[in-house]
This record gives C-alpha cells, sequence and structure tokens, in this order.
C-alpha cells in the first residue's frame, strides 16, 4: 500500500481484519447487551463505536479487552480466538473513561506499571517511559502523584500508560469526556497524531457524534445492542441507512411520506398535503404507496425571498426562528400546512445585512441529489 | 400513764424516723439468705440496700478512696486490720449490739489479733484454706492411698507432675499460698522475713508448672464440672463446688480437708465505715446478724462456719456435723492464723508471688 | 464571643476529662504511700495557702519513677504488652482484612446487613462476651468437644488459661475496630483501578497486592492503631482468658493498686503507659491528618 492511496482495507477483499466479531451476543440475565454482531476492524485503523448510553458500545470494548466474555459467538484477533484468554494475557490496552489512575503512584510509576509486569530490564523500562513522556510531553511532571496535576495532563498520562506497552490494539472508553469542549478539540487531534505516529489500532468508545466524526476512519452507530450502520463519517453523515442514524449524526429534517412513483434511481414522495412532491434519487427499490422517509441536513436547504428558477424542490412559508450562530444561521421556515423545516446558510455578511428576520415570507429549495430516502 | 405516753411517742417516732432511713451493705458474693435481708427490713422497718464484692481489694480501694457509702462491709481480717490503721472505721457502741454475748470465744481470741478486743468489728463468717480433691480423678492418676489431706499432695513436685494430667488450680493469693508453703517447709506460717518468703517462692515455683490456673474463683466450676481434679483454695469455695456437682448430679464428687500440717483460718469480719450515713442503722443491723437463729440461718445457707457459739444449737446437722465446716476440736487446734503483712513486705510478697505465676 | 465558647468548649471537654485526671494521677506518682485515707501523702492542703502549696510541692518526689527501673518485671510487663499487642494487631489484620474485602465486594444491597452483623456484638455485654469464650475454650469446652466429636484429636487442647486464648479473646474483641477502617477504604476504592492493573498484565492476584494493598493502607493503619493502643493496656482479656504466665501492663497495674496498695507506684507505672502510648496515638493522628488531606 503506497502512501498515495486511501486507506481503506475494508473495501479490500483480500486484507485481513485485525479484529473480527463473529455472531457474538452477550447477556446480562434477561437484558441482551450485544444483540448477534458481526464486525471486522483492520490494523491501525481509528474505528469508532457511537451510540447512546446504554447502547452496548462499552460492553463490545469491554469484551475486547476481555473485562467480559460473549455468551454466544466468538472474537478473534490477530486469526486467535481470544475468548479464553485473561485481560492480563491480551495484547489489548484501554484507557479507562475516569482513565483508573493508581493515586498511589506518581506519573512515571503509572507509566511504568504495565512494564514492570513484563519483566522488562531497568534501563530499558526507564528509557520507554521517557519515550512516553515525551510523547505526551509531561517530562516535567513526572514526579507528580496524579491529584497534583490537572484534568488533561491526566488524561494524557492514562494516554501514555496504556501505549507503552505498545499493545496491538488500544481501546479508549469516553477518553475525553471529562475535558472541556477547547482541550477536548485539541486532544482529538493529538490523539489522532499519536495513532498515526504509533501506528497502533485504536477502538474508541464514545456517545459524541462530532467526536466520532473527527477522529475515526470508521464509525459504527449502534443501537440496542446491534450496529446499524458501520461505514466511514463522510457515508454515516452523507448516506444514513435510518432515520435512526441520519437522527444520531448532525442535525436534520426527517419529512415522513408515501412513495408516489419510481423511475431508476429518480423518485417522488408525496409528504404534504398541498405541498409538491419531493424529488430525489435513491439506489432503493421502492413499491409507489409504501412508507417512506425524506432526509435532509439543513445546510443543503437554501433559503430565499422569491422561488428560485429552476430548483428541483421548492417549497414556500415563513420564518418562525432564527438561530444565530455566527459563522452561521439556522433558520425555522413554517410551512402553511404547519411542518418547520431547518435551513442554514452561512452569514457570508455581517448581521446588520441579514436578508430575513422573523415573520418574512421565505422559499426553502433543494436539488434532487441534496436529500436521501429512507424506508426506516 | 405519762411515761408511757412519752415512751410510745418516742417509740412511735424512732419507727417513722426508720422508715424513712435506709442501711446500705457491702458483703460478698452469694454469702446470706436473701430471706434474712427481707425478715430485717420488716423487722426494723429500715430500707436494706444490698450490694456485693468478690474481692478483698475491690472493696479496699473504695474504702480508701473514701466516701464509699456503705454502712456496713465484711472485709477479710488481714486487710481489716490495716484499714483499721488507716482509720477507714468507726468503733462499734456495745450499747447498741446486746446481741454480742451470743459470740463465741475461741474465735474472738483469734480475731483479737487483728482487731483487739473486737473493738471495730465481730466474726460473721470464718473458714480455712485447704485442699479440694476429687477422690475419683486423684486416685486414677497417684493410685489409692494419696495424701488428700496434707500439703504434700500440691507441694511435692513428684505429685503435682502427675496431678497435671487431671488439672490442679491455686487459688490466687499471696496471702492464702505462702503460709501454706511456709508451713509445708516446717518454717512459721507468719513469718514476714524476706529469706523465708523467698524459700516459700522457690517452692511454689517447683510446682507452679502443674498449675493449670491461678484464680481468686474459678476453681469452684472447674472442680463441680470435673475438669480439675485438685483446687487449694477456701474450704467454702470448695464447698459449694462440692454442693454444685451433688446438685448437677455429674457423678464428680468433690472433698475438702484442712491440711493435716496445718491450716491457715481466715475470718470475715463485719464493719462499720468511719463514714458512713448511717451508724445507728449500721448496728441494728450488725445485731440482726448477731441473733443466735438468725447467724444459723445464714450458715445454713452458705454452709459456712460462724463465730456466734449462740447459733449453734440451730444449725443444721450437715453444717455443724460436717468436719470439713467445723472443724473437730484438735484440728482446731492445728488452726493457725497470720498477722497482716506491713508494706514493704506486701510489696515482697506481691512481687515474689508475681515471678511465681509468670516467670518474671 | 460565640466562635470562642465554640472553640473553647472541646478544650474544655479535653481538659475535663484528660488533663485533669491525668494530672491528679502525675500527683499520685510523685507521692508516697501512706496508710491513710486516701493512702498516700502529701496532700494538698489549700486551707494553708501558699506554705501549704511550697510544702505539698516540695515533698513530690521521682522517686517511685526510679523504683519502676530497679525491677526488670516493669519494662518486661511493658515490652510483653507491645509484644502481645503487636502479635495481636497483626493477629487481627490478618482475620479482619479478608472479611473487610469480601464485605467491599458484595452486593451493595447485602452491605448494610454484614455492617450490622460486625457491629452486632457490641449490643451484648463485653464482659459476657469474653466468658462465653472461656466455655468454648476450656477443656469441656464447645471447641475441644466438637474437635473430639469431629475425631481430630483424642485428648482436649488445653486453650484456655494460655497466650493462645489471649490472642483469640483479642482478635474478637477488636476485630471490628479493624474491619470498619479497613471497609471504609475498600468500599471507596474505584474498581475500574482493578481492571487497569489487569489490562497492563497484572494477574488477580498481582493486581491485589499492587494495587488492593496500598489503596487500603490507610485503613490498615487506622484498624491497627484503633486495635494496638487499647490491646497494650488491656486488663479484662488476659485476666479472665490468660494464664499465669501470660504477663501484662495491665495486670502488673492492677496489682500495683490493688494487691500492694501502692497508689503512688501504680499512677508511676500509669504515667509511663500513657508516654509509651503517645507514641503511637501521634502516628495514628498523623495518618488519619493525611488520610483526611488526601481526601480533601
Amino acid at each position: 500500500m503506497s502512501p498515495q492511496t486511501v486507506f481503506a482495507p475494508w473495501e479490500d477483499p483480500a486484507s485481513k481484519p485485525l479484529i473480527r466479531f463473529y455472531g457474538v451476543t452477550k447477556r446480562f440475565g434477561d437484558f441482551t447487551a450485544i444483540d448477534n454482531i458481526d464486525l471486522d476492524i483492520f490494523e491501525r485503523e481509528f474505528f469508532a463505536l457511537l451510540g447512546p448510553s446504554g447502547c452496548g458500545k462499552t460492553t463490545l470494548m469491554r469484551m475486547l479487552a476481555g473485562f467480559e466474555t460473549p455468551t454466544e459467538g466468538t472474537i478473534w484477533l490477530d486469526g486467535r480466538d481470544i475468548g479464553p484468554v485473561p485481560p492480563n494475557k491480551r495484547a489489548t490496552n484501554m484507557m479507562f473513561q475516569s482513565y483508573a489512575l493508581f493515586p498511589h503512584l506518581n506519573v512515571r510509576d503509572n507509566i511504568a506499571f504495565g512494564l514492570r509486569r513484563e519483566g522488562k530490564p531497568k534501563d530499558a523500562i526507564a528509557a520507554r517511559v521517557d519515550e512516553m513522556l515525551r510523547l505526551v510531553q509531561l517530562q516535567k511532571f513526572a514526579g507528580r502523584k496524579p491529584h497534583q496535576i490537572s484534568g488533561g495532563q491526566r488524561q494524557r498520562v492514562a494516554l501514555a500508560r496504556c501505549l507503552a506497552k505498545a499493545p496491538r490494539l488500544l481501546l479508549l472508553d469516553e477518553p475525553l469526556g471529562a475535558l472541556d469542549r477547547k482541550l477536548r478539540e485539541e486532544t482529538q487531534f493529538e490523539l489522532m497524531d499519536i495513532q498515526e505516529k504509533t501506528g497502533t489500532t485504536f477502538v474508541i468508545v464514545t456517545h459524541d457524534q462530532e467526536e466520532a466524526m473527527t477522529v475515526a476512519s470508521r464509525v459504527a452507530v449502534m443501537d440496542h445492542g446491534k450496529l446499524v450502520q458501520v461505514a466511514t463519517p463522510d457515508v454515516i453523515y452523507e448516506a444514513p441507512v435510518s432515520t435512526y442514524v441520519a437522527d444520531f449524526i448532525g442535525d436534520v429534517n426527517i419529512l415522513p411520506g408515501r412513495i408516489a412513483a419510481q423511475d431508476g434511481t429518480r423518485v417522488t414522495i408525496d409528504w404534504a398535503e398541498g405541498q409538491p412532491a419531493i424529488a430525489a434519487r435513491t439506489r432503493l427499490a421502492l413499491a409507489p404507496g409504501s412508507a417512506a422517509y425524506f432526509a435532509i441536513r439543513p445546510e443543503k436547504i437554501a433559503i430565499s425571498a422569491a422561488r428560485p428558477e429552476g430548483a428541483a424542490n421548492a417549497v414556500a412559508g415563513k420564518v418562525l426562528d432564527i438561530a444565530y450562530l455566527g459563522n452561521i444561521s439556522t433558520y425555522h421556515v413554517e410551512l402553511p400546512g404547519g411542518q418547520v423545516i431547518k435551513a442554514q446558510s452561512a452569514n457570508t455578511d455581517r448581521i446588520a445585512a441579514r436578508e430575513f428576520t422573523w415573520e418574512d415570507a421565505a422559499w426553502l429549495s433543494w436539488t434532487d441529489a441534496a436529500g436521501v430516502v429512507l424506508d426506516r | 400513764m405519762k411515761t408511757d405516753f412519752a415512751v410510745l411517742t418516742a417509740a412511735v417516732l424512732a419507727a417513722t424516723a426508720a422508715a424513712a432511713e435506709d442501711v446500705r451493705v457491702y458483703n460478698w458474693s452469694d454469702y446470706i439468705d436473701e430471706d434474712l435481708l427481707t425478715r430485717f427490713e420488716e423487722e426494723t422497718g429500715i430500707d436494706l440496700i444490698y450490694d456485693v464484692y468478690d474481692s478483698n481489694e475491690v472493696l479496699e480501694t473504695k474504702l480508701l478512696a473514701g466516701g464509699s457509702g456503705y454502712d456496713v462491709v465484711v472485709p477479710t481480717a488481714t486487710f481489716l486490720q490495716r484499714q483499721i490503721a488507716a482509720g477507714v472505721y468507726q468503733p462499734l457502741d456495745p450499747a447498741q449490739l446486746p446481741n454480742l454475748e451470743n459470740m463465741w470465744d475461741v474465735v474472738s481470741d483469734r480475731t483479737g489479733v487483728y482487731d483487739p478486743d473486737g473493738t471495730y468489728s465481730v466474726n460473721y463468717m470464718w473458714g480455712t484454706t485447704g485442699i479440694g480433691a476429687n477422690p475419683d480423678q486423684v486416685a486414677a492418676v497417684l493410685g489409692d492411698g494419696a495424701p488428700l489431706g496434707s500439703l504434700a499432695l500440691v507441694f511435692d513436685p513428684a505429685n503435682m507432675e502427675k496431678l497435671a494430667e487431671c488439672g490442679v488450680h491455686f487459688v490466687d493469693a499471696a496471702a492464702e499460698m505462702f503460709p501454706a508453703a511456709l508451713t509445708y517447709l516446717g518454717l512459721d506460717p507468719d513469718s514476714k522475713d524476706a529469706d523465708d518468703l523467698e524459700k516459700a517462692a522457690d517452692l511454689l515455683e517447683a510446682v507452679r508448672p502443674y498449675v493449670q490456673k491461678f484464680h481468686s474463683s474459678e476453681y469452684i466450676n472447674a472442680l463441680a464440672n470435673g475438669e480439675i481434679c485438685v483446687a487449694f483454695g477456701y474450704s467454702g469455695d470448695i464447698l459449694i463446688a462440692r454442693d454444685r456437682a451433688a446438685e448437677a448430679d455429674n457423678g464428680v464428687e468433690i472433698v475438702y480437708n484442712p491440711p493435716k500440717e496445718g491450716a491457715l483460718m481466715w475470718f470475715d469480719q463485719m464493719a462499720i465505715p468511719a463514714d458512713a450515713p448511717n451508724p445507728e442503722a449500721a448496728h441494728a443491723f450488725l445485731n440482726f446478724m448477731m441473733d443466735a437463729q438468725n447467724m444459723a440461718a445464714a450458715s445454713n445457707y452458705v454452709y459456712y462456719a460462724n463465730g456466734n457459739k449462740a447459733s449453734q444449737e440451730f444449725l443444721n446437722e450437715d453444717v455443724i456435723g460436717d468436719p470439713a465446716i467445723y472443724p473437730s476440736a484438735e484440728t482446731l487446734e492445728n488452726l493457725y492464723t497470720v498477722t497482716p503483712f506491713p508494706a514493704r513486705a506486701q510489696r515482697v510478697l506481691t512481687r515474689l508471688w508475681t515471678r511465681v505465676k509468670s516467670g518474671t | 464571643m460565640r466562635r470562642l465558647a465554640v472553640i473553647a468548649l472541646p478544650y474544655l471537654w479535653l481538659l475535663a476529662l484528660f488533663l485533669v485526671p491525668f494530672v491528679i494521677v502525675l500527683k499520685i506518682s510523685l507521692s508516697d504511700t501512706a496508710i491513710a485515707i486516701p493512702p498516700y501523702t502529701p496532700i494538698l492542703d489549700l486551707s494553708a495557702g501558699w506554705d501549704g502549696l511550697r510544702d505539698f510541692v516540695a515533698d513530690l518526689d521521682f522517686e517511685n519513677f526510679a523504683f519502676l527501673a530497679t525491677d526488670d518485671l516493669y519494662w518486661k510487663a511493658y515490652l510483653s504488652s507491645l509484644r502481645i499487642a503487636f502479635v495481636a494487631t497483626v493477629l487481627t489484620l490478618l482475620v479482619g482484612y479478608p472479611v473487610a474485602y469480601a464485605m467491599a465486594r458484595a452486593e451493595e444491597s447485602w452491605r448494610p446487613l454484614l455492617l450490622m452483623l460486625v457491629i452486632l456484638p457490641f449490643w451484648t455485654s463485653f464482659l459476657i462476651r469474653v466468658y462465653s469464650w472461656m466455655g468454648i475454650l476450656s477443656q469441656e469446652g464447645y471447641l475441644n468437644q466438637l474437635l473430639m466429636g469431629l475425631g481430630l484429636i483424642d485428648q482436649p487442647l488445653t486453650i484456655l488459661n494460655t497466650n493462645a486464648a489471649v490472642y483469640i479473646g483479642i482478635v474478637y474483641t477488636y476485630l471490628p475496630f479493624m474491619i470498619l477502617p479497613i471497609y471504609a477504604t475498600l468500599e471507596k476504592l474505584d474498581t475500574s483501578l482493578l481492571e487497569a492493573a489487569e489490562d497492563l498484565g497484572c494477574s488477580r492476584m498481582s493486581a491485589f497486592w499492587l494495587v488492593t494493598v496500598p489503596l487500603s493502607v490507610p485503613g490498615i493503619l487506622a484498624g491497627c492503631f484503633l486495635v494496638f493502643i487499647p490491646v497494650i493496656g488491656e486488663f479484662v482479656i488476659p485476666s479472665l482468658l490468660g494464664g499465669s504466665e501470660t504477663l501484662m501492663i495491665g495486670k502488673v497495674l492492677w496489682e500495683e493498686f490493688f494487691s500492694n496498695r501502692d497508689w503512688p507506684v501504680a499512677s508511676a507505672v500509669a504515667v509511663i503507659l500513657l508516654l509509651i502510648l503517645i507514641v503511637p496515638i501521634v502516628l495514628f493522628q498523623r495518618n488519619e491528618q493525611k488520610q483526611r488531606e488526601a481526601g480533601g
């Protein structure tokens, strides 16, 4: 693989996955946390498990670490069934949500903890710890105890500690949850940087869709123990497979309706009385009359005072609300039937020169390729 | 008529006054027939508050600290003597004690060593220190003809080595054990001489490895349960053990013998603290107890000999007729008393006793 | 003014319940024995004014302390008490730690019940509980009956009236004081730390030694001090369960006070005992302080 080629081993049938979940189910009593999951994760991937709390993403990760065993199915790492391997014998390391730094050990000893268990020579351990301290820029804090450093520093110690053993697979459980927004964004890039430098495979659990989009090579969206969609961030965003995914990631307008007609990839959807049918494109084969959802991101809807010429879709309404976010504004436009559609536009002019205000009549328009048609 | 009226008034007043007062008695535990307490209250109209202790040391510490609040206490004569010296007691008023005439000179002559002329105290009970044994168990380890009535049983290491198999307790009281050891060695049981005491300690140390426990009262249960076969202790305690075993009908038989080489006599004396809140009521209690029938009732209940000559005709046969309680005249000859230890000798004695018990 | 009162109150308490009794004991330890009520001299005669006070002070001396040095009994008793307290503390720790550990690992809904069971013995008189051990440990006691019934032994074991019985009594009596502080630290222990240790290559066992034990050190120390300090002066357990060879300073103190009626020497023994206890008490306080700082 040359550096120029796009990193996408999942599209190459010849590449072997590092991790393979094979029909994995996990039950806690009556509760099914993981429901018959098949999943491949490849070497050097930054793989994100995304979903609301209770969706099973943490359980999936804990099964990789060895803290839970599957009720059914097998998990393979490097072509080996790791079901019977205890956590301390796995080539995986985990960064805990709470960081789980040992409060009785200083930063250096925390980082050295895993290395010492391997019985490596002392100077080798010291060298590796120094390397890790440099990597996370904590050389000056080596002698401090965890309670004597800041939250961000603690997070970096936790990262250094699990990287020190150069694991085949690094598991990150909501690693940035405890940080404030600015620090979190910085750290996200730092994480990607480190992942690239070390070439380690990362699996990250998060409920923060932005974080998943930013760092991940692929994202798995989970719901009630099932994988709903596994794809690259852009596919997840632009081509969600269900309203659940579309709704979970980013802002979206979901317009329920019925298929009026389909001609190849072209489809028209009746969705509201008195409104023209939505023209859209889809690869799905949909029977006329069946229920369907049209999902469209607000930034893909244009707002204008006059009806735009030649627009595939255009509806009229009045501005109900404007959310000014600085760089962009979101307009909530109410249609005569009472439906509210959100449209976004970049604030290229200063606020005083804004085109619309409350109660103004406005036209919304989008192309036939701007939204997705979903059958669930 | 007028006089009668005055007497009557005085009597009524006295009765009224008495009804409002109470007397606090502090005695050894398990040491009285409780019917006597009710009878006293009925006869005198004085409320009786009865409290118990189980060591002379505890009693003494309360008395020496002052303000004990008790009207009548019953220390052992050796303790009584130095308490008198410390000014703990008030002299008795013979005018308030008509029953003094009932007392037995055999006993009061001997208690005179501690309290000359009985100025401060009258005898309640007395007994000896000796050997309690379970004849069956002793015979099992020593064979028939073991010297149950001799100090050799407990001071000859050859005997003790074998007796250790069935268990031996000594009473944890240096003032009892040293005189016995001195007697066995042929020395003066009352010796306060440091060398003599040292010799007695050596003797005790020689048999110490075979003694299971030194305790002030535990040998009562241990003997009665058959846990031990020999105890050197107070006659009364060993007789209690004998009776308990008989009541339990557990096949354990206990006999008590004062050592034939000579046995130490002990006396528990009734006395009135100098700061007694109600000395009149205290005298009334003493006089009540010195009544021949009352004293006999007490002895019949606790199986101890008392110092009351007049009471003897009311004693049950199993009390007056038991030589373990009322020794024969010739044994009586052989009984001795000891004088209390002065402070310095007491320290030597305690120290030696600690050495015997703990090896330190 | 009110703040002053609030601050003064605990000090008054300390003054009344510790300092005043201690000064009295100290004063007696500097006096001489006498056949009197109370059995020592001199007595402070306040009616004589300054002269009385001067005479009083002039009569005080340290001869009772000097006396303690002349007899090896005393330092041997102190040493023996320290040794017994040390061994008993270690034994209590060995029994108490697993119990505390099991409690902290038990399901949360069970913990209040388990805690209550630990405290339950306090609902019965301490004396009765020690007495009942006499019934268990004696030659004819339940333990021997059980062991002989099971055929494990032919001859009854002599346990009562030996040091072994003293240790059993101490471990039994002081166990809650060991369990509760250890439980408190273990219960707070974040289980993700153990998972992290396992994740980094520890077996369950080594995670216990490298993480659980070091993190429960404050509880272990608190428990050990809470057992060690009172056991040094323990009197009841050795006198009821111990044999004559059980030498403890509490018993020596009792004998000085009751058998010898030597209140001054007894007080001197008590003063020295207190001085010995100050060391572990200060260490204990420091441990508590450190824990508070770490917690805050």
